[in-house]
């Protein structure tokens, strides 16, 4: 007798895999994992360019103290000029948040923009592919520099040194992309020395914020 | 050399794999590791446990890889140690996995119509999960993981007539699940 159910299951073999595992399961699996020695000399490899990835970490880092600085001292001065109007309310409610800092909304929607990007190609390295176990530190990092962003926008309202505030934030949202970046860059040195070690990493792609 | 008989499109993966490599491990249980979550899924019936065995399947396999001598695709040899996993979960989990050599083997109901017409695979799967484990784990290996009544009998340690017979059991009991008015699809 022909097995109607056998046919019926073989032509849709790929439909009936409908459950996927928690992606947090790769982690338990490689810590059940022996370390071995081969993996070290991969490490050792990249280790090998660590002179052209300190340059350019070093570049990187005053390029980002350079942006930092330029950021804060354009808002600061773009805040001065609001500074009469907002410096009398002492408490308002949040719709009026445009009256305090108006340009707040479209810094943070141009920085937030940003972090968003970064973050979506750092997902993309597949971050947990590599194992280096540092990514729930920069999730905590990022979730941390998240919560203080809530608590400095909430003293926004509150506050009459809106100045203080608005700059505090701007550094905030930085920092983050600055996480992001030095994540990014060192994934993206790894996978270049997986692909072809012998390329030279072009400078000026990873250092501009 | 001979094993080019069976060269795993794999192979290169597989030996990073046993130099202790982590991404290629993550290369590898990134392919396999939807696939082999459903078969855990479907033995176990169990989320939570399914992860448990899919995770102590990967462990075992890569420390094993040395045993993987490519007679067979790294699928299948990755298949049997999911399976056998999954296996002793439900075992653990109930001492007696439905008392198969008990049943007789035979007088089943071969007539059970077959209605096909109204088969879609999310009623048929979830009506899977509704039968009891021995005729699920019979079941599905059969229809869904391409095991033969030969190779059921041997990793469920039954004869190859109780394999049959289970699983026209299991295809009549499924067919009904469907039938009742009570099984919303």
């Amino acid at each position: 007798m022909e097995d109607k159910l056998k046919k019926f299951a073989a032509e849709h073999r790929e439909e009936f895999d409908v459950f996927e595992p928690q992606p947090e399961l790769w982690q338990h699996i490689c810590r059940e994992l022996p370390h071995k020695p081969k993996e070290a000399k991969v490490i050792s490899i990249s280790f090998g360019d660590s002179v052209s990835f300190s340059a350019n970490r070093l570049f990187m880092q005053v390029a980002a103290a350079i942006a930092l600085l330029l950021g804060c001292g354009l808002t600061l001065l773009m805040m001065k000029q609001q500074a009469p109007e907002s410096n009398n309310i002492l408490a308002m409610s949040q719709a009026a948040a445009s009256g305090i800092a108006p340009e707040l909304a479209e810094v943070e929607a141009y920085y937030v923009s940003q972090i968003k990007e970064k973050k979506s190609e750092l997902s993309a390295y597949d971050l947990k592919i590599l194992g280096l176990g540092d990514e729930n530190e920069i999730d905590a990092e990022l979730a941390r520099l998240d919560s203080s962003y809530i608590q400095l926008k909430q003293q926004l309202y509150t506050n009459p040194n809106t100045d203080e505030i608005m700059s505090a934030m701007i550094q905030n949202l930085q920092i983050r992309i600055g996480v992001l970046n030095r994540q990014l860059e060192v994934l993206q040195k790894i996978e270049k020395l997986d692909q072809q070690p012998d390329l030279e990493p072009k400078k000026d792609d990873t250092t501009r914020i | 050399m001979e094993t080019l008989s069976y060269q795993d499109v794999n192979h290169h993966v597989i030996d990073r794999c046993r130099s202790g490599d982590h991404r290629a491990q993550y290369e590898l249980y990134k392919l396999y590791s939807k696939a082999m979550f459903n078969v855990c899924m479907r033995i176990t019936n169990d989320y939570a446990e399914a992860q448990d065995v899919l995770q102590e399947a990967f462990v075992s396999a890569f420390k094993n890889l040395n045993t993987y001598k490519a007679e067979a695709s790294f699928g299948s040899w990755l298949k049997r140690i999911v399976v056998n996993a999954s296996l002793t979960a439900i075992r653990k989990r109930r001492a007696e996995l439905v008392p198969m050599d008990e049943r007789t083997v035979g007088e089943v109901a071969d007539e059970t119509s077959e209605d096909d017409t109204e088969w879609q695979v999310e009623r048929v799967r979830r009506a899977i999960q509704q039968l009891p484990d021995g005729y699920r784990v019979v079941l599905s290996l059969y229809l869904l993981e391409g095991y033969d009544h030969a190779e059921i009998a041997e990793v469920l340690e039954i004869t190859e007539s109780t394999s049959k017979s289970q699983y026209s059991r299991a295809k009549k009991k499924l067919l009904e699940i469907m039938k009742a008015p009570q099984f919303a699809g």
